[in-house]
Order: C-alpha cells, then structure tokens, then sequence
C-alpha cells in the first residue's frame, strides 16, 4: 500500500474531525480543557505581566506547547487544531508501522481508520483539544520504541522511549509511576540481556541470576542502567520543573495545583462529587484495582492484542504494564479517570497486534480477531460514552447522536459565549470588569482580547479586590449552580463578604445559569 | 657465492633459507634492502645480527660519532640510502671511500657505490638504526622543510601558522570593546543580557549534542562492515597498507607496540610500518635497539624543526610511506585485529569521495580510578555516537588522535596535516570536508591507555581545546568562503561542535558560580545580575544541559555493556569543571605558546592491555 493512499486517508480524516468539531461547535459545545488552553495562549501573547509563568508552568506543558504552534489559526482554535493534527498523526503512523506486520493491508487499513473515523473516544479526543490525543500519540511512540528495541536491541530506541516517556510526564503527571510499573519488564529485559541458561525456564534463568554473586552484579547494574537510560531524562526534568516551580511560583507543586496553571483543578470530578452524581456513572468500575476487568470491556482490541500475543515474557510484561500503571494511579489518586484516560489502550493495542500478531495463528485467523474485536471496541466506545460520569463526555455522546441534525438547526451559543459577548458590550478601559480566570477562563477566552478586564494576572490584582470601586465598574461573580465556584475569590460566597465589609453598593446587570455580573455603584 | 649477510647466516645455519626466500619477495615489492626487510619486518632481531657480524670479524662503528665529510653523502638520494641503509663517511688516506653499511657484506651494494664514486670501497659495520639517524639528519632537510611548510605554501588560507588574522583580532578586540562601552552605559541589561546569552549558548550546543548522540546511536541499526565480508577478501588483493607511529619518548611502550603489531591480522609483507622517532630521542631508539625480538617496524629518524609537533613528525614520515592506504595509531593503540582489513573493505565499498575512515577509540584501563571512568565514558559518547551523529548529518568530523585510515594520494594531495595545529588531526577533518570529500566511520574500535593521572589529563585535555580553538580560527577566517564550501548546515555543525565545544567549556564555570553565589551566598549583586525570568532560563539551562551531558555519557555506556560505569554518569559536571580548567590552560597557551605541543605521558597505567584485545573487537557495531 502506497504512502501516497495513507496520506490521502490522513487528510481525509483531518477534513472529517474539522468537519465534526465545526458542527459541534456550532451547536455550542465546547470542551472546557480545550479552551483552558486557549485562554492561556491569549494570556501569553496579550498580557503584561507574567506571561514565564503563563508560558513556562501551564500544565500539561505537552499539549498547551502543542497548540501554541497553532496559534495563527486563533486562540480559540489553536488547541482543537493541535489535537486533530495529532490523532491524524496518530493514524498515519500506525498504519505506517503496520508494514512491517503480515497482516493485509486491505484488513489493517480499514480497521484502524474505523477506529479513527468512528470510535467516540478517538473523535472526542480529536475535536476537544483535550490532552487525550497527545496522551495517545506518545503512548503509541513509547511501546513502538520498545517493540523496536526488542527487535533490534539498539541503544537509540531506548533513548527514545526515555524521550517520550519524559514527553508522556509532561502531558499527565500522573505517568511519573511508570516508574514502578515499568519495573518487571526492566528487570526482565536485564535477564534476558545476561544470556543465563538460554534454553531453560525463566524462573530457573532467575535462579541462576540471583544465587550468583557475579551474574547478580551483572544483573543489578544492567538493570540500573536501564532504568537510568530510560528514566533519568523524565526524572530529572520532573525535578527540574518542580524546582522552578518553586523558585519562580513559590510552590514546588503549583503547576498541578493552581487553578490557573491546570485545568484539571477545575476540570476534574473528584470522587466525592461522583458519589453524589446520578447513576450515570463508571466510578465503580475503577475499584477494580488489581484486574481490571474493566479495561476489557472498554477495549476488547487490547484484549484481542493479548489473544494475539506471540513473544517472550518480557515482551508480554511490556504490554501488561499499563494495566500495572493503571493499578497504581488508581490507588494514588484523587481524581476518576475520565473515559478519555483509556484511549491510550487502543494505541498500544494496535501496536501490539502490529508487532506480535501473526505468529500465533494464522493470518486469516489472526485478521478476523483482530477485525471482530475493532468492531467491539467501536460499539464498547459508545456503550461507556452514554455512560460515563463526565459531564462534558456525556454531552459529547449526546451532541454526536445529534449532530447531523444540527446541521439543520440554529446557531447555538454557549452559556461561556453568551457572557463574553455581554461583557464585550459593556467592559471598555475605562469602566473595567474583574475576573478571575480562575474558574471564568471559558469567558474570557470567548472575549478574545483583554482590553477592559483585570485578571490575577496582573501583580495589582491583590490591592484591586481590596478595594475594587477604586479600579473597576463591574465584577463577574460565580454563582453557587457553578461547580466551580470554591475555586474562584469571585464567588457568591465572598461577595456577600464585599457588601458588608468594604461597603460595596452592587446592581447586578446580567444573570446566566452560572454567572452574575454586577456593576459597582 | 654468497652476495649478502644474510645469505652467510644462512649458510652457516644461523638463519632459515625460506625466511630469506620470503624476504627476498617483500624486499623487491619495497625496493629495500635485505637487512633492512630482515630487520624490520620481524625476521631477524639486531641481537642476533650483531652478534652474526662480530662473529664475522667486523666491529660495529658508532658512525653518528665518525668524523664525516659530507660531500660524498650529498651525492646520495635520502630514499635510496634509507632503503638500503648505508652512509659514505669521507676518503680514507689510502683512497677508499669509507662507507657505514648495515650490511658489510652487501656485494651489490659494494659494486653500485665503486661505479657511483669512481674509487674503491671500504664498508664498515654499524647498526641499521644508527645509519638512519645519521641519513636523516644529514639529508632530510628538504622532506622536513616539505613537513613544516607544504601546507602553507600549498594553501596559505588553511594553515595555523598564523593563529590570529588582522580581522579577526579587530573582530575580537572590537567586540570586547563594544562590550565594556555597553557596560558602561548600562551595566545591568548588558549584564543580564550577557548572562542569558551565554546559558542559552551553553544549553543549545549541549542541546545539538544529544541531538548528535541520538542521530548517531541510529548508526548501530547496520553494521558497516561485517565479518563474512572481512573473511571474503582474499589476502592477494590486499594493498600495501601503512602505518605511521609517532612517538616521543615512548621507550617503555616499544615491546607493547610490537605485540600490538603482530595482533593486527594483515599479511606481513604488506604492512609498512614506519615508528617516527624525533632526532633528540635517543630513549626510544635505545628502546628499538635493545629489543630481544624481532621488530615489526622500520624506524625514521624525524630531523629537528620547529616546531616540534606530532603533524609534522607525520608529514615528514608520509615521504617514505608505501602503502595505499595509511593508518595513524598511537604506540600504546591496541586496534581490533581485523581492523585493517575491515578499512579495505569499507574502502572499496564507498563512493571515491571518502578520503578517511575513523574508527571508534576506547580504553583497555578504564576501570584503573575514577578519570579513566569519566575518560571512558567521555570517549565512548563521542567515538559511538557523536561522530556517527555528524556523518549521518553531513557535517564536519573532527578526527580523533589516531585510528585514522586515509587513502594516501589523496592524503599528500591536500597536504598532509597541519604541523602548525596542535589538533592537526580534528584540522584534517574538517579540511577533508572543504575539499569536498568525506570523512567515513568504521565500526572497528582501537584500545587506548586513558589518562589515569589528573594533571597529565589537563595538559593533554589543554592541548587538545587548544587545537580546537585554533581549527576554529583557521577555518573561520572566511565564513562566507567556508559557507559556500561546506553548507549552512556543516557550517553550524561546525561552529556548534567545534568552536562550541570550546565556548561551554570556559563558560561553564562562569554560569556555575554565578547559580551558586546566588543560591548558596544570596549576593545583592549576584540577585541583580538574576531577576526571576533571567533565574529562570539560567537554572533551567544549566540543570538541563548537565542533565543532557550525563545521559549522553549513559547512553554510550549502555551500547558498550559497560554498566559499572554507568553511575559515574552523574560525575559528569565535576568532570566538565577539569575541562574548564584545560580550556583556560589552552586559551592561555593559544595566545602567548600557540604552537606548544603538551607533552602527554604514556604508560602510566598499571593495566595490561594484552588481554582486552579479543574484547575490543566485540562491542562496536
């Protein structure tokens, strides 16, 4: 098959996500990630102030330096356009790498651009300019560079995985514990390497390996090497950045926990609200934390990779270490996992079945595996869509039933859009409005300038909410409706604090379902 | 009748006829003398021919003693008497020419010199080594000035012999003026400016490095040359391959050298091996002299010329070279046995344009103490991944010190190595790119002694920043010629690598203080010259670019299964602040002693090499 076809495929994919994104859009939905981002990059090039931190600290810095190179197509646009490149890449590489399996590519070209083209996790992680789509595309980098090393055990793929996997930190902390569940496959490829007792039993290879003083030595520092090899860069650079978090944000940790450097702040859904949540939601699925059967269910390709599986143990470790991870980010975290988190299977499951597919059955039976599971995973996709916890997920699955229908329809705007078009009616440089991007950066980005706002990021914000009749005619406030009220100082909460204590006379202008501006009289 | 020496040895059963038979095929392909075959292609040790001659009633003359009368020997072509060595001394009252011979019993050689002089001949016995001495001292004026001055009179623009031009001081010294004009007017900005400019330099030429290193560990994914193409050629079509060995007072490596030799599988009488010994260095030629066994090596005698440099020392042996190709080792180099053959081959697969193979250096005492570690890893990133890297962009290679393999036609065409630069061979690299050849890299690795011994490191360390400081202004003299002669791209690779390399070793420890004065002491003055965005790209440059050094130095570690090693990745900064060191040592020296060669020493090291020798094959793919 012809590059020249997969390229056309690729573009066509990319006018297939533009086409979505714009429909969706039209009928006002927007991802609230994608224009977290959006707003930082109009922070970035018309702020004043602190734009190193803006540009240096927002966070997942992968993808918010991602769609900063897309920034001639508009603020707004600019993180959608990044994540559409990138699940386009996503495809074209795949299906590239999939030259070097046996399967036809009759069968493996349609299959993944199916997926691509239909599966609800893959197109939401193309138009929403969510992290998903680089989380994907370097995962697929990541188990591509080891499967190559297998194959030809050179230190460059190494390096590169270590490359990747800093890339992989870098667009969701949480990664960090690769650490520990890249561990059994490390110390596995070690042994391997030491060339104990080739032709006996792995655990008998252990034995060997550890009952002797010399081949434990070669063992131990093999091992360290590799680990150092493919960690120390991503080590080092988590380290790096938290110190310059430190010395430059005054929290070694401000990149994951301010409001204004993670959208994942006031993204997330945190457990305790879930639990409050209607019944549609998947949170029970994540206590299973030792198997997750889960994970069969939602990717039936990943299983059907495991089916497929012809290759050493060390090999089968490397595929069985995202389940590990998954095992320890549940553990750790303080956040569900939104489905978005487990797209990252269906690319490691193709890459996967690219590599170590066609050994154990035949090509035909192989091929029909591999097809039927796409198929399931497909329909599995929409299944977990409907029913996801995610509220911007679940609209996602409402809005793609629907979108053809919207084409008839009228232009939508969103609540977002409908307060920054009123703000931008009344907010001039002389009658300025305060706001806190916070939690209103899907405001502001939809204001699309800063003429007439004062942000926190400006080094006067402090002194302003001191005394704000002095500086600022309006105030944008937070409801209590809006989920992420406790985030802002602009909240209900505290504006009651204002009337009383500073003696502010307020008429409230404008209400929506989350949002109140009020004029300072 | 018996016509030579050696045919009386063998007559009187002191030496094998078949030897002699064997000799006589290689003499005639080199146009030598038996004796100098017998002796300096390990047949025949000068013990045993001493004793031989003495037994024969001669009495070896000490001729560099002789009173001499240098008439008669100006009438001999230098080639001719370093080939069959013999030295005519002066006229004896009673009429014979008094000649110095190697080979007293030379009838041929006898008959040659009676037509040639016109009276009777009168040999004397005296050491084959002695009569080199003294041929090259009284008629190698001409080759040595061709060593020193070939290149500059060939091509001006390319020699070191002058080490600033006219525009480029006035480019330095006006930007250093500019620079203190501009402190004065705001010495904060310019400061700070200063400050950023410098960490963003140190940080991208460590950036390009790891961007070599990846490009250049994607060369292990195909060996160059493999071993059934290696044992495919067949020793007939071998070429006469030279090797050149220069020394200075390297008396104690002889003996390693000859077994080195003897490891190195190429057919015997095709290899010409010329040891290069200085005319002052009596300890290593006492060192060839006194050997109990056959050596494999034909000893030059380099007569005195300033400056006193290992390029010149190689362009003066490259007048008696014999070979089609030629390799540069050190004498403590043990190179894989295979590694010539492994050149013929490569040679003969890539395009004409390659002009010089490198092969891979490494170290046979790397686990010795802690700078033979750092050295180790130092050299595996850059023989198995830098210059790999540099190949695959197309970009200038510095070559290394020895295991280079030219063609040499081409060698002498370009003028041989600059005796002016004391990096002569990172020089030639570069100037085999302005030619528009190219320079290749085998994947054969020689075994080196590492330094083992701190202050000796930094001298040589010293030398070798020097040399790249001056390569760098040799080439630099006309960037715009150099752009249109090797490409933007070899241009910055060049700049990048070479000048850079120099620029982040004498920055290093400037920006180091700096970050630390200011973390450590909190100076006011420090703080101003850091405000929080210039602290930020300052700490953010120095921690990456170190980290990206150490990992660089990993990653080599790993290709070579050297393992152990590994952790002492980590010692890299501390190892960067003894190349600061030698940078300062050599910018010093590049102005007051440009051409000064920093003596290193050898065998230091208390490692034996012998049995590293089956290692050093395996591991460079």
């Amino acid at each position: 098959m012809s590059k020249h076809l997969i390229k056309i495929l690729t573009v066509l994919l990319i006018a297939y996500y533009i086409g979505i994104s714009w429909l969706l859009k039209r009928h006002g939905f927007e991802h609230s990630s994608g224009l977290f981002y959006s707003e930082k990059l109009l922070l970035l090039f018309n702020a004043k102030e602190n734009t190193i931190l803006t540009l240096g600290f927002t966070f997942p810095t992968t993808v918010f330096l991602s769609a900063l190179l897309f920034v001639p197509l508009g603020y707004l646009y600019a993180p959608v356009a990044s994540t559409i490149i990138m699940m386009a890449g996503l495809f074209y590489m795949i299906v590239d790498e999939f030259k070097v399996s046996k399967f036809s590519s009759k069968i493996y070209i349609p299959i993944v651009f199916a997926i691509f083209a239909l599966h609800p996790m893959a197109v939401f992680a193309a138009v929403t300019g969510r992290k998903n789509a680089v989380i994907a595309l370097i995962a697929f980098l990541i188990f591509r560079s080891f499967y190559r090393y297998y194959k030809q055990p050179v230190t460059y793929h190494i390096s590169m995985a270590s490359l990747y996997i800093g890339c992989f930190i870098f667009s969701n902390f949480e990664f960090v514990w690769l650490v520990l569940a890249f561990f059994p496959f490390i110390f596995l490829v070690s042994l391997d390497g030491l060339m104990i007792a080739k032709d006996e039993s792995p655990l008998f290879q252990y034995y060997e390996a550890l009952n002797n003083r010399s081949q434990r030595r070669k063992l131990a520092n093999r091992t360290a090497a590799l680990y150092l090899v493919i960690f120390l860069l991503p080590l080092i650079a988590v380290l790096l950045f938290r110190s310059l978090n430190a010395q430059y944000a005054g929290s070694s940790t401000y990149f994951l926990d301010s409001p204004y450097a993670s959208w994942r702040i006031t993204g997330n859904l945190r457990l305790g609200n879930l639990i409050v949540s209607d019944s549609r939601n998947n949170f029970v699925y994540q206590t299973q934390i030792v198997i997750q059967g889960f994970i069969l269910f939602i990717t039936p390709l990943y299983v059907a990779a495991l089916i497929l599986f012809k290759g050493k143990l060390y090999e089968l470790f490397t595929i069985l270490s995202m389940l590990l991870y998954y095992s320890f980010l549940l553990l750790s975290y303080k956040f569900t996992l939104n489905l978005g988190y487990y797209l990252v299977f269906i690319p490691i499951a193709l890459v996967t079945i690219c590599y170590y597919g066609t050994e154990k059955y035949s090509i035909r039976t192989s091929s029909w595996i591999f097809g039927v599971s796409a198929v399931l995973t497909i329909i599995m996709g929409y299944y977990f869509f409907q029913h996801t916890a995610s509220e911007e997920e679940y609209t996602f699955s409402k809005e793609m039933s629907t979108v053809y229908k919207n084409w008839q329809g009228p232009r939508l705007l969103s609540e977002s859009q409908q307060v920054a078009q009123y703000i931008s009616t009344i907010a001039t440089d002389d009658r300025k409005i305060l706001i806190d991007d916070a939690s209103a950066y899907t405001i502001v980005v939809h204001i699309g300038n800063l003429n007439g706002m004062i942000l926190p990021q400006e080094k006067a914000f402090v002194t302003i909410l001191e005394n704000p009749a002095k500086f600022v005619k309006y105030m944008l406030i937070a409801k209590r409706s809006n989920p992420t009220q406790n985030l802002t100082v602009l909240n209900e909460f505290n504006l009651k604090m204002f009337v009383v204590q500073k003696n502010l006379h307020l008429l409230l202008m404008y209400e929506s379902e989350n949002w109140a501006i009020y004029q300072i009289e | 009748m018996p016509i030579s020496a050696l045919d009386n040895m063998v007559s009187v059963g002191l030496f094998d006829a078949n030897k002699l038979l064997e000799i006589e095929v290689i003499a005639n392909e080199f146009n030598y003398s038996y004796i100098k075959t017998a002796l300096n292609f390990g047949f025949l040790t000068r013990k045993k021919y001493v004793a031989f001659l003495e037994q024969e009633g001669f009495t070896m003359v000490a001729v560099r003693e002789e009173e001499m009368d240098e008439q008669y020997i100006n009438q001999c072509e230098l080639h001719e008497l370093n080939s069959i060595l013999y030295a005519p001394l002066r006229r004896e009252p009673d009429g014979r020419l008094l000649v110095a011979a190697a080979d007293p019993q030379d009838e041929k050689l006898k008959t040659l010199l009676t037509i040639r002089f016109q009276m009777p001949i009168h040999f004397v016995a005296a050491s084959d080594l002695d009569i080199t001495w003294l041929v090259h001292i009284k008629r190698g004026e001409y080759y040595v000035k061709e060593a020193v001055f070939s290149l500059m009179r060939k091509d001006p623009e390319q020699s070191g012999l002058i080490t600033f031009t006219d525009p480029q001081l006035i480019f330095i010294f006006g930007s250093l003026a500019l620079f203190v004009t501009l402190l004065f007017v705001n010495f904060l900005k310019v400061a700070m400016f200063s400050n950023v400019l410098f960490s963003v330099a140190f940080f991208f030429t460590v950036l390009f490095k790891l961007y070599l290193s990846l490009n250049g560990s994607k060369a292990e994914m195909k060996e160059l040359v493999n071993k059934a193409e290696v044992k495919a050629l067949e020793e007939d079509t071998l070429p006469i391959y030279t090797i050149l060995l220069p020394v200075y007072k390297e008396d104690k490596l002889i003996r390693k050298l000859i077994w080195n030799l003897r490891s190195l599988d190429y057919p015997r009488g095709k290899l010409d091996v010329k040891l290069l010994i200085e005319e002052d260095d009596d300890k290593t030629l006492n060192a060839v002299r006194n050997l109990d066994f056959p050596a494999n090596f034909e000893t030059i005698v380099v007569p005195f010329h300033m400056p006193k440099t290992k390029p010149k020392a190689c362009n003066y042996g490259l007048h008696f070279c014999r070979g089609e190709y030629l390799a540069i080792y050190d004498a403590e180099d043990v190179p894989d046995s295979d590694q010539l053959k492994k050149c013929v081959v490569l040679f003969r697969k890539l395009p004409d344009e390659f002009l010089v193979l490198q092969g891979a250096l490494n170290y046979f005492n790397k686990n010795e103490n802690m700078l033979t570690r750092m050295f180790t890893l130092e050299y595996t990133y850059w023989f198995d991944y830098m210059l790999p890297g540099l190949m695959s962009l197309d970009i200038p290679i510095p070559l290394g010190g020895t295991s280079n393999h030219f063609k040499l036609d081409k060698l002498m065409e370009l003028g041989g190595w600059d005796p002016f630069n004391v990096t002569e061979d990172a020089d030639l690299g570069v100037r085999v790119f302005e030619k528009g050849y190219k320079v290749g890299i085998l994947n054969s690795t020689t075994l080196e002694e590492a330094n083992n011994e701190p202050f000796n490191w930094i001298r040589q360390r010293s030398r070798w920043i020097k040399g790249y400081m001056q390569t760098t202004l040799v080439h630099m003299r006309n960037p715009a010629r150099l752009i249109r002669r090797i490409g933007w791209r070899g241009f910055l690779g060049f700049n990048f690598f070479i000048g850079g390399t120099c620029i982040t070793f004498l920055l290093y420890p400037i920006l180091l203080s700096f970050l630390i004065i200011y973390a450590i002491v909190k100076l006011t003055f420090v703080a101003t010259l850091f405000p929080d965005w210039v602290l930020y790209i300052a700490t953010f440059n120095l921690v990456a670019g170190n980290t990206m050094m150490i990992y660089v130095n990993m990653l080599s570690v790993f290709k070579r299964k050297y393992y152990e090693l590994i952790l002492f990745g980590a010692l890299n900064p501390l190892y960067w602040i003894m190349h600061s060191i030698a940078a300062y040592k050599g910018l010093w020296q590049l102005i007051y002693k440009p051409f000064y060669w920093e003596k290193t020493n050898h065998g230091l090291t208390k490692v034996s090499s012998s049995g590293t020798v089956a290692n050093a094959a395996e591991p460079a793919h």
